[in-house]
């Protein structure tokens, strides 16, 4: 055992030989220091989500995060695909407004024109991101039924509650 | 005369694609919004027509208020369209059975009231929902 007993001798004195006591706790700091700064640096995280998302299916093409989505022919408001939840399905912590604003949009995928429900999600204050307003077959606030200007959130159960995002449902095809 | 048979062209691209909606699509387009899929709409805010449009279809004055309330009177829809709308509305979207003797809506029963503003609405609604016995 006396050869190992020589190389671990050799090795810690030729550590204590190059590193001091200061230098290990300064090395320690940075360290720390560093692992923590690491998520603050610029890295482009938004775009390798981007690339990794699949742009739609076959039948439902097009990425529902941005305003050029078929069913959002005639939105007007932010894109809930952009705020936590999905074109059909409200973020957490809202609720889906009980009347809404309905129109039809063409799919290019089968060529049909599809009714879509553009309910609002309700409960938390302006969702902020994707905003989207192409208002096709939209009309004047004096036809509420056909306007989409309007704050679907005002007719649900709490009235008067904000207005989040809005979230583009189908109903059926337009025939 | 080219200009104005362009304008025709025109006008038949806007209306049609709006005619050619089946009452089911009309009913999606404008009346679903509010009144929800199944007609039940809101309780204290949005009328329920699954109790009330086949009873109020039976009677002079509920079928008057029916063409003439501003959901019906104000849509985007032809007389006719309205009519078909009414009609099937009265088969699909009612909790009270059709009558035998039900007699369907039609186009000239619509155009000739469906322009004079109702201006007791709420009045005219509770007198008619007294009238049929509901709650």
């Amino acid at each position: 055992m006396k050869w190992l007993d020589s190389i671990i001798e050799g090795s810690t004195r030729s550590l204590a030989r190059r590193s001091s006591r200061r230098g290990f706790l300064g090395g320690l700091g940075t360290l720390l220091v560093g692992a923590a700064a690491l998520p603050l640096l610029p890295v482009a995280r938004g775009a390798e989500r981007a690339a990794a998302k699949p742009a739609g299916t076959a039948a439902d093409p097009g990425d529902p995060a941005t305003c050029e989505y078929w069913r959002h022919c005639a939105i007007d408001g932010f894109l809930c695909s952009c705020c936590g939840g999905t074109q059909t399905s409200c973020p957490p912590g809202t609720e889906m407004s009980a009347v809404t604003w309905i129109g039809t949009c063409h799919n290019p995928a089968d060529g049909k024109d599809y009714v879509i429900s553009y309910n609002d999600c309700c409960g938390k204050s302006q969702c902020g991101r994707c905003f989207c307003n192409r208002n096709e077959g939209d009309s004047p606030l004096y036809q509420p039924g056909q306007s989409n200007d309007y704050n679907w959130c005002s007719g649900n159960s709490s009235a008067n509650i904000p207005y989040h995002c809005s979230t583009a449902r189908i109903v059926g095809v337009a025939e | 005369m080219r200009r104005r048979l362009a304008g025709w062209v025109l006008l038949w691209a806007v209306v049609l694609p709006a005619s050619a909606y089946t009452p089911r699509v009309n009913y999606q387009l404008q009346c679903m919004g509010c009144h929800h899929g199944n007609g039940a709409g809101e309780e204290g805010r949005v009328p329920n027509v699954r109790r009330t449009l086949v009873p109020f279809s039976g009677m002079a004055d509920g079928r008057d208020f029916v063409m003439r309330v501003p959901g019906v009177a104000q849509a985007k829809l032809s007389d006719a369209e309205i009519a078909a709308l009414l009609n099937w509305m009265a088969r699909n979207l009612s909790d009270v059975p059709l009558p035998t003797d039900f007699v369907d809506y039609t186009p000239e029963e619509v155009g000739a009231v469906r322009h004079r503003p109702l201006p007791a609405l709420k009045q005219q609604r509770e007198s008619l929902l007294q009238a049929i016995g509901a709650p």
